[in-house]
C-alpha cells in the first residue's frame, strides 16, 4: 500500500496531483506555524517556504511541539524544516528562511509571485496587513489564521473575489500618555504601566535610561509645569535608590510615593479642577503599626502566594513592603543590580501588582487581583496548543478547497471557533469585497515593470502614459511612500521633472494615482525596477468607477451618528460575543472538504 | 507600506480644500527637499474673527498628521510661546475635536478644524488650561490679557 493511499481517497487523484505540484509558503514557524507545517506536510504538499525572524525560546517549547530544548536559541525557521524530515514521507522539499517577511530587498514582490498559495501563521498586525497588501498585489490566494486563547479563525482570502484581511476594522493597540501615567491615571491599566515601566524600573533596574523619558515627554505634553514636576519625580526617585543600602528604605519608599508625591501633586490645582483629587496615604500615622504586626507574624506569608485574594489595604502593604525587602536583599547581598520585570518573577510581580493597587487606591481606581494585574502586566495573550492545533487544521482544510476541480471563490467560507458549547466551531461563507475597505474595495493594484534607462522620463511624460493607458481624465494626482505628492491638478512643480531626481520614485516603493474628477477608482502601482532597456511596463487593469466619496456633507453632519463611513467600530478578531461574521448567515455544519 | 486609507484621505482633504475653504483661510502642505509636496505636514493661516480682539490678523499653525489619521487627529501647532489659554507652551492646540479620547471622529475635515481653531481663539475653554499666563490672565487679570492679545494681533497682522 503507498504512503499516499488515504490522502489520494480522501482528496481525489486528480487534487493530489495537483497539490503535489504547487509550491505554498507560510510565513511564521511559531503557535501555529508548528502546526500548520505538519499538517501541509501530511496533505501532500510538493514544496513549503517558510520564513521567521524569530529564535526559539523556553516559553516557546510547551506548545511549539516541534521544537526541543536542544533548539533553544537556534532558529525557528531552519529547525522546523529540520525536525519534519523524519516524517516528510511524501518528500516534500522544504526551504526555510531566515528574516522579516516585510523585509523588500530579501523578498521583493517578485519573490513572492513563485507561490500559489500563502499561508499567514503570524503573531502581529504589521506584518498581517503587509502579506494581506502582497497578497493583494500579486492576486495570490492567502489563508489567514490566528488564535487567542479559546477563540479562533481561519480567513481565506482571494483578492478582489472576497474581503481581504483589512476590509474588517482591527483594533489598535492603545497606549497612554505620559501625563496620564504620571499624574492622572483612571483606570487600573494606567497605574499597573506606572508600576511596571516607570516606578519598578527607577528603583530596581540600573539600565534604565532616563533620557528615553525625556524625549518620550517632549513629545508627547506640553505643560512645562507638568514636566518639570514630573522631572524632578524622576530626580528624587534616583536619589531615593542611592538609599537602597539603608534598614528603613522600604518606608523611604513608601512614603515618598504614597504621602509626599501625592501631596505635592495635589498642589497643581488645575489637574483636579475636573477630577477627583488623590488622597494620601499618611502611611506613619495610620498604617505603619499595624503593618509592623503583621511583618512580626510569619503566617502572614501565604498572604504573598496567593494569587486571587482580593486584599485589604493593610494586607497591599504588606505585599509591597514584603517585596521591597526581597528585593533590596538581592541588590545588597546578590549585587543584581539590574532586575527586570519578569511576571515569572515573583518578588517582581508582588512588588508591581502591590505599587499598582497602592496608586488605585489614591487615585479611586478600583483594585486587581495579583492574577489580574499579571495579565496585564505580562502582557500576556494566552496561547493555547489545542486552539493552534485546531485553526491550523482548518487553515490546511480550507486551504484544499482550491485545488478542487469546480472550486469557486464564492465558496470559500471563513471558520471561528470558541470554547462556547453551541459555538465550538461555526463557519460562514466569506463576503465580498468591503466597498469601503481602502486596501481594495476603493482601489485597484498592479505591478508597473520599468528599466532604469526610463527613469530619464519627465513626471509629465509618465502622467500621460497612465491617463492613456487606464482612460482617466486630465485631472489625476500622483502620490509616493507616505504620502508625497508629486503632481495633482493644483501642484505642477515637478512636470518637466525627471523621474530619477525624484527621490522616492525607486524600485519597491508604491505610486497612489487618484482621479480627482471622482469617476474611476483608487489606482496603486507597485513599482517594480527590472534589468534591460526601454522597458515601461504598466499592467492591464480595467478601473471600476469610484464607490461614493467617504467624506460625508458637512451640514448633514449635524447627526453624530450616521454619516462617517470611516468611523466604524472597531471588530476585534476575538470577541467572542461579536464575532466579525455576525451578520453573516452562520451554518451550524462545516463543510470543509 | 503603509496604509492606504491616511493617504487617500489626505488627498481627498487637499481637494476638498481647493474646491470650497472658508475665506481668509490658507492650508498647504510642506515642501520636501526634493522638491514634492508632503501631505503629512501642513501649513495653514487662521484668520482671527473680525470685530474680536483677534481681528485683522492670521495665525499660523503647523498641522501633522501621522500613519493612523483619520483613526487619530492631526495635531495642531501654533508658534511656541503663542499667547491663549489653551495652548500650550510648546504651541500645541488643546481642544476637544483634537483629542483621540475626546470629540475627534474621523469624519472630521480640515475647514472643520481651521473653524474650530478659530472659534477657540475668541472663546477659550477655562476649563482646559494649557499654559498658566495666558489662563490666569484670561481668569483673573482681563485687561492684561487682552492687551497681550492685541500685542499679538499686531505681531500677526494682516498685509495692508
Amino acid at each position: 500500500m503507498g504512503k499516499d493511499t488515504y490522502l489520494r481517497k480522501i482528496l481525489g487523484p486528480e487534487r493530489l496531483s495537483k497539490i503535489r505540484a504547487s509550491k505554498v509558503l507560510m510565513v511564521g514557524a511559531g503557535g501555529i506555524g508548528c502546526e500548520l507545517l505538519k499538517d501541509l506536510l501530511l496533505s501532500g504538499f510538493g514544496e513549503i517556504h517558510i520564513i521567521d525572524l524569530d529564535t526559539i525560546t523556553l516559553s516557546n517549547l510547551n506548545r511549539q511541539f516541534l521544537f526541543l530544548k536542544e533548539d533553544i536559541d537556534k532558529l525557528k525557521s531552519l529547525i522546523v524544516a529540520k525536525n519534519v524530515q523524519s516524517f516528510n514521507y511524501f518528500d516534500c522539499k522544504l526551504i526555510p528562511y531566515h528574516g522579516n517577511v516585510m523585509d523588500t530587498k530579501a523578498f521583493p514582490l517578485e519573490w513572492y509571485n513563485q507561490f500559489d498559495y500563502i499561508y499567514n501563521a503570524l503573531d502581529n498586525l504589521e506584518a498581517r496587513r503587509y502579506v494581506n497588501k502582497i497578497a493583494l498585489f500579486l492576486r495570490k490566494p492567502l489563508m489567514e489564521s490566528g488564535t487567542t486563547g479559546f477563540d479562533g479563525q481561519v480567513q481565506p482570502i482571494y483578492p478582489y473575489e472576497t474581503e481581504c484581511f483589512d476590509c474588517l476594522e482591527k483594533a489598535t493597540p492603545q497606549t497612554f500618555p505620559v501625563c496620564t501615567i504620571r499624574s492622572t491615571p483612571s483606570k487600573p491599566v494606567h497605574c499597573i504601566v506606572w508600576a511596571k515601566e516607570f516606578l519598578f524600573q527607577q528603583l530596581f533596574s540600573f539600565s534604565t535610561l532616563q533620557e528615553v523619558l525625556q524625549d518620550q515627554l517632549r513629545g508627547e505634553t506640553d505643560d512645562s509645569e507638568e514636566i518639570d514636576r514630573i522631572n524632578k519625580e524622576a530626580n528624587e526617585l534616583f536619589a531615593l535608590k542611592s538609599l537602597i543600602s539603608q534598614e528603613d528604605f522600604p518606608s523611604q519608599v513608601i512614603r515618598k510615593i504614597y504621602d509626599e508625591d501625592i501631596e505635592k501633586s495635589l498642589r497643581l490645582e488645575t489637574l483636579w479642577k475636573n477630577r477627583e483629587k488623590p488622597q494620601v496615604l499618611d502611611f506613619e500615622n495610620t498604617y505603619k503599626g499595624p503593618l509592623m504586626d503583621m511583618l512580626s507574624d510569619a503566617s502572614n506569608e501565604s498572604i504573598l502566594s496567593d494569587d486571587a485574594r482580593s486584599c485589604t489595604l493593610l494586607e497591599i502593604l504588606y505585599i509591597f513592603w514584603v517585596s521591597i525587602v526581597r528585593l533590596q536583599k538581592r541588590v545588597n547581598e546578590n549585587q543584581e543590580l539590574d532586575i527586570l520585570f519578569d511576571k515569572d518573577d515573583e518578588d517582581t510581580l508582588n512588588f508591581v501588582s502591590a505599587a499598582a493597587n497602592l496608586r488605585s487606591h489614591a487615585f479611586h481606581i478600583d483594585l486587581q487581583t495579583k492574577f489580574d494585574i499579571k495579565q496585564i502586566a505580562g502582557n500576556i495573550i494566552p496561547a493555547i496548543a489545542t486552539t493552534n492545533a485546531i485553526i491550523s487544521g482548518f487553515s490546511d482544510l480550507a486551504s484544499l478547497n482550491y485545488w478542487n476541480s469546480n472550486f469557486e471563490t464564492k465558496h470559500a467560507k471563513t471558520t471561528f471557533i470558541s470554547i462556547k458549547e453551541n459555538k465550538r466551531a461555526t463557519s460562514a461563507a466569506v463576503g465580498p469585497p468591503s466597498k469601503k475597505c481602502a486596501s481594495c474595495g476603493q482601489v485597484s493594484r498592479g505591478i508597473a515593470n520599468i528599466s532604469k534607462d526610463m527613469l530619464k522620463m519627465t513626471v509629465q511624460d509618465l502622467l500621460l502614459k497612465i491617463i492613456k493607458k487606464y482612460g482617466y481624465g486630465d485631472d489625476i494626482s500622483l502620490l509616493l511612500g507616505q504620502g508625497e505628492l508629486i503632481y495633482d491638478y493644483d501642484f505642477d512643480d515637478n512636470l518637466e521633472s525627471k523621474l530619477a531626481d525624484i527621490k522616492s520614485f525607486k524600485s519597491n516603493e508604491i505610486l497612489l494615482i487618484q482621479d480627482e474628477e471622482d469617476n474611476w477608482e483608487n489606482l496603486e502601482l507597485y513599482l517594480n525596477f527590472v534589468d534591460g532597456d526601454s522597458i515601461f511596463d504598466l499592467p492591464d487593469l480595467t478601473l471600476r468607477p469610484k464607490p461614493q466619496v467617504e467624506l460625508p456633507k458637512e451640514d448633514e453632519d449635524k447627526n453624530d451618528d450616521n454619516g462617517p463611513e470611516l468611523e466604524a467600530g472597531f471588530i476585534e478578531i476575538d470577541d467572542e460575543d461579536e464575532p466579525p461574521a455576525k451578520k453573516r448567515k452562520i451554518q451550524e455544519e462545516i463543510e470543509i472538504l | 507600506m503603509s496604509l492606504s486609507l491616511c493617504k487617500v484621505r489626505l488627498q481627498e482633504e487637499r481637494k476638498q480644500w481647493r474646491k470650497d475653504h472658508p475665506f481668509g483661510f490658507y492650508a498647504r502642505p510642506k515642501k520636501t527637499a526634493d522638491g514634492t509636496l508632503d501631505l503629512t505636514r501642513w501649513d495653514a493661516g487662521i484668520p482671527g474673527k473680525s470685530n474680536s480682539l483677534w481681528a485683522e490678523a492670521t495665525y499660523p499653525v503647523t498641522i501633522t498628521f501621522s500613519d493612523e489619521y483619520p483613526s487619530k487627529p492631526p495635531k495642531v501647532m501654533f508658534p511656541p510661546g503663542f499667547w491663549h489659554p489653551n495652548v500650550y507652551p510648546s504651541g500645541t492646540v488643546c481642544l476637544s475635536i483634537l483629542n483621540e479620547s475626546q470629540d475627534w471622529r474621523p469624519a472630521i475635515t480640515l475647514k472643520q478644524i481651521v473653524l474650530g481653531i478659530q472659534e477657540l481663539l475668541t472663546n477659550p475653554n477655562p476649563d482646559s488650561p494649557a499654559q498658566e499666563p495666558a489662563w490666569k490672565a484670561f481668569s483673573k487679570d482681563r485687561a492684561t490679557y487682552e492687551k497681550k492679545v492685541k500685542e499679538q494681533a499686531k505681531k500677526y497682522a494682516n498685509a495692508t
